[in-house]
């Protein structure tokens, strides 16, 4: 699920900058399709270098294209599609992803760890989910992030609390500008959630009646 | 020989070992002849996800004085439940828990397969990892956002039960006071003034009887589930409020007239932290995290003054003895990092600015404790961003891979003895019978201790053949060596990797050919280049050329067949025939030739040499060079101009570097626009191959190298064109006009020049 993208490096800052990994692409770690490149060849004992046996370079003429393709002929293929060709951005949303698919299972999970949690925490909690709330509305957030959230909040409804948690953990390193203010506050309520007694927390009820009262209660409160 | 390849990969897949010689002249003249001498690359920690750890204490030889480990090499008596050492030949008991052990129902460590094998112990209470961050404030703008960030993020990656800290420094140094509530306080130092580890911890309050967290010995009192002082908190309980922090911090407030540097008082920061750590939580894996964006100009530790017209030491300047402030700056540091060493806590340095910072006089911090080094042009670059990253790597367990405070004991059988360990560790002084007069690298003891390592950090350790020439071959015609390391693993598990390996011994004389074809070229050649950088520190470079040639010359000699007064009959067996080339590319690179470097990007380069596995070592002696082309798959070729044709892509790797060349004409064929058509869709897959195998390479190597994209007359070339063997070059162009391959404009020696 996590997004696996190269971005160039930053030319500006840093010279010959190489390029960056997406999160999901580091910790998948490197595909074993191709051999490593680790053999050498032997400096030939005669003295003299190996002559090559393509054609000799000769000058500045003006060359004709390259070998036609054909069936057999050409390098082999590394097969799968790889990120560091210059893809566009995955599928593009087909659904714009509400804020209130985001927020409401968030703060649901908050008020489920009320009991539990000290106040201060609850808190500082509380007013990072605004900071989350601020930012969307005001379109800070860009497609992407937006898009992990929702996919975040699923795994906490579903009580996957690590896959939860490694989302966070994705958005933090990918889109660390977006996120860093509200994020550990989400790192947080993941982290507080999980630790809830088993059963005590409310059932998921999937009626939006009690989603608007809690949105509306929390919200009378920020 | 094949099968010597194989087994030399098999044990070091098996066992993290790559010995010079794999069968042993068996007396003291003999080995001295062989030039290289006995040694071997020794990997503590390798990665070995085949390998389950057990769950019990090993068992050990009972004579105080030998203390072995069990393993397969050691004789059993089932019956009599008795085992003999192999190194001492003491006869042990075996302890009750051993009772039904038989010839069918072995213990792991008997086995041979299991000649390394990992046990968890435990030891006393587990303390949690420590990360305390030693951030600079004089940085631009752009880059103390971006550092900032990164820190923040680092926030994510840490375990949660791991304690981290944070100290700021610029003119002052400010130890941050992590709590949940209320207004954050800081205590602030001056930078000019060195304090003592003592006064250091008076004035940070840790000294008062009243507090039980700040004992020297880190007590778990019942019912606490962790312990952490006002400076060091766990992540699960600070990480809001240390972000909040983090995102407030300020560049330093003092302003910078022009034609000066910003007052940077690095030296005192690092004291204060490492007093800290020492107060508080010795003898625990902890890691101090210098970032700095500039060199140190103020206090104990500096390394050149506040005005921008006095530059930054060069090696000009170094060997003119001009360099002021270097050796002070090197003792403070030194100074450090012993006492770092001794708590058992390492230091990194993330150093990201355009001109020097200091890590020739600070590289000591970092090689003597195991800590990282990274170098880069600023925090928002992706190589700094990204190796930051790969810090907080897991392994297939989930795990991190980092581990701390290794011991490692090295034992041998009686006719070795140890001569001395290169690599990121310091010396624990153990004498002992294993113990040679030799001084080889970090020598006089049979113990090191390497403060922070990871699955890829390798020892260079050599031995001494201490047999008397003509003297038997010992019984048994094996010599054996046990490697023991103690450590911290990332989950707080204290672990205890038991290495046992052994060889045969060989008459020099009427077996020759056996030593000679057991040869491993490859970890002779990083063994040697080891010593040659370690030379280098101390001595003249001129003066260690010298003795590199020396040994190669003596090398020769001793195993090339050749008819006198004819030098083109010479030739050198299998075995032997890469070694010339590794002298040759070894004698030209930054590790041995500071030209065209910085002092601290010799640094750099050499603690990175001194620390890797094998494989990257040698690729960093002699990159590795691959062509593309329409005439096959991708072929490793001769660092060699020679390499360089028209119709080729090459793929160079010198581990520093990524370098991606197009000759000239790829070039205009990709200029052209070819790889857009349908119809040359090769060549569009042409293109593209090497980029996806650097990227393989650039997904898992630490630290992130540099990726450079260049094709025939760019500027950018000169990376592939300064490496390559320039056999031919403007002196020696073929008198016939012709020419195969670009001609190097150089005056250096070619790989076959002769006399």
């Amino acid at each position: 699920m996590a997004e696996l993208y190269v971005k160039p490096g930053n030319k500006d800052r840093g010279w010959n900058d190489p390029p960056q990994f997406s999160y999901g692409l580091q910790t998948q770690g490197s595909s074993h399709k191709r051999t490593p490149l680790t053999k050498r060849v032997a400096a030939p004992q005669d003295g003299s270098p190996k002559v090559p046996t393509s054609e000799p370079f000769t000058g500045t003429p003006p060359v004709g294209p390259p070998p036609l393709l054909t069936k057999t002929t050409g390098p082999p293929l590394g097969g799968n599609s790889s990120p560091l060709r210059v893809e566009p951005a995955s599928s593009s949303v087909t659904c714009e992803t509400m804020l209130e698919d985001v927020l409401g299972p968030l703060e649901q999970a908050l008020e489920d760890c009320r009991a539990h949690t000290q106040k201060q925490i609850f808190d500082d909690i509380s007013r990072r989910l605004a900071l989350l709330q601020g930012q969307w509305k005001s379109e800070k957030l860009s497609v992407p992030v937006r898009k992990r959230m929702a996919l975040l909040v699923q795994e906490l409804r579903n009580h996957n609390w690590d896959g939860a948690d490694d989302i966070h953990r994705s958005l933090m390193v990918d889109h660390v500008t977006e996120v860093s203010q509200w994020m550990v506050g989400v790192k947080r309520l993941i982290a507080e959630r999980r630790s809830l007694p088993s059963g005590e927390a409310a059932e998921e009820k999937p009626t939006t009646t009690e989603e608007n009262e809690v949105i509306s209660s929390l919200s009378a409160t920020l | 020989m094949a099968t010597y390849l194989e087994f030399i990969q098999q044990n070091e897949e098996r066992d993290g070992i790559r010995f010079s010689w794999n069968v042993w002249p068996s007396s003291r003249l003999e080995a001295t002849r062989m030039v290289v001498p006995l040694a071997c690359l020794f990997t503590p920690l390798k990665e070995r996800p085949d390998l389950p750890p057990v769950q019990y204490e090993p068992v050990l030889c009972s004579r105080p004085t030998c203390k072995a480990v069990l393993n397969p090499l050691c004789q059993v008596d089932y019956r009599a439940k008795l085992w003999a050492c192999n190194f001492c030949f003491q006869r042990n008991q075996f302890p009750p828990a051993y009772a039904g052990i038989s010839e069918v129902n072995q213990p792991a460590e008997l086995m041979p397969q299991f000649s390394t094998i990992e046990y968890i112990v435990q030891r006393g209470p587990q303390t949690p990892l420590i990360f305390l961050y030693v951030v600079d404030t004089c940085l631009e703008e752009e880059d103390l956002q971006a550092l900032k960030e990164s820190l923040q993020m680092s926030l994510s990656l840490l375990p949660p039960d791991a304690l981290v800290g944070l100290i700021t420094f610029g003119r002052m140094v400010q130890v941050h006071e992590l709590s949940c509530e209320g207004i954050s306080k800081s205590y602030v130092f001056r930078g000019t003034k060195d304090l003592t580890a003592k006064q250091i911890q008076d004035m940070l309050g840790l000294t008062k009887p009243a507090m039980s967290t700040q004992q020297a010995r880190p007590v778990q009192p019942q019912g606490q589930p962790f312990i952490s002082s006002r400076f060091l908190q766990p992540v699960h309980k600070i990480d809001m409020n240390l972000t909040d922090l983090l995102g407030e911090l300020q560049r330093d407030p003092w302003p910078v007239t022009q034609g000066k540097r910003p007052l940077r008082s690095t030296g005192v920061a690092l004291s204060i932290a490492v007093g800290l750590l020492e107060g508080t939580f010795p003898n625990t894996g902890a890691r101090i995290m210098l970032f700095t964006g500039g060199p140190p100009t103020q206090g104990p530790g500096m390394v050149v003054g506040d005005e921008l017209k006095v530059p930054i030491r060069s090696w000009h300047d170094i060997e003119k003895d001009n360099a002021r402030f270097m050796k002070k700056a090197i003792k403070h540091y030194e100074m450090l990092a012993n006492r770092t060493a001794t708590n058992g806590h390492c230091i990194d340095i993330y150093a990201c600015a355009l001109d020097q910072t200091g890590l020739q006089e600070m590289k000591c911090c970092a090689n003597l404790t195991g800590g990282h080094m990274v170098m880069g042009d600023s925090f928002n670059t992706s190589l700094f961003k990204q190796t930051f990253q790969r810090v907080f790597s897991k392994d297939f367990n989930g795990d991190f891979r980092m581990a701390f405070g290794a011991t490692l004991d090295v034992k041998t059988s009686r006719e070795l003895k140890i001569s001395g360990a290169i690599g990121p560790c310091i010396s624990l002084n153990v004498k002992g019978p294993c113990v040679s007069e030799n001084e080889y690298g970090i020598s006089g003891t049979s113990q090191w201790k390497i403060c922070s390592l990871d699955p890829t950090t390798t020892l260079g350790i050599y031995f001494e053949v201490v047999n008397q020439h003509n003297a038997p071959i010992p019984q048994g015609g094996r010599g054996a060596i046990q490697f023991v390391t103690q450590y911290q693993h990332s989950s707080t598990q204290r672990r205890i990797r038991v290495t046992t390996v052994a060889r045969s011994w060989a008459d020099a004389q009427n077996q020759f050919q056996h030593i000679e074809a057991a040869f491993d070229q490859e970890a002779a050649a990083v063994l040697m280049a080891r010593l040659g950088v370690f030379r280098a520190e101390s001595e003249e470079g001129p003066d260690v050329l010298r003795w590199l040639d020396r040994q190669l010359i003596r090398l020769c000699q001793k195993f090339g067949q050749y008819n006198k007064e004819d030098p083109s009959s010479f030739r050198l067996s299998d075995s032997f025939s890469l070694y010339p080339q590794f002298m040759f590319h070894l004698r030209r690179s930054p590790f041995l030739q500071v030209f065209n470097n910085s002092p601290d990007e010799s640094s750099y380069y050499r603690h990175h040499f001194a620390r890797q596995d094998l494989t990257q070592s040698l690729i960093m002696i002699q990159p590795i060079l691959y062509s593309y082309s329409f005439h096959g798959p991708p072929e490793p070729v001769l660092l060699d101009s020679s390499s360089i044709l028209a119709d080729r892509i090459l793929l160079m790797d010198t581990f520093f570097q990524i370098v991606i060349y197009l000759g000239e004409t790829i070039a205009q064929w990709r200029k052209a626009g070819y790889q857009d058509m349908p119809e040359y869709e090769n060549f569009k897959h042409l293109l593209q191959a090497p980029l996806d195998d650097a990227q393989d390479i650039m997904q898992t190597r630490f630290p992130m190298p540099r990726y450079i994209n260049t094709e025939h007359g760019g500027s950018q070339a000169r990376f592939l064109l300064s490496k390559v063997n320039p056999s031919q070059t403007h002196n020696n162009l073929y008198p016939w006009g012709q020419e195969s391959g670009a001609p190097i404009l150089t005056d250096d020696v070619s790989l076959q020049a002769r006399p």
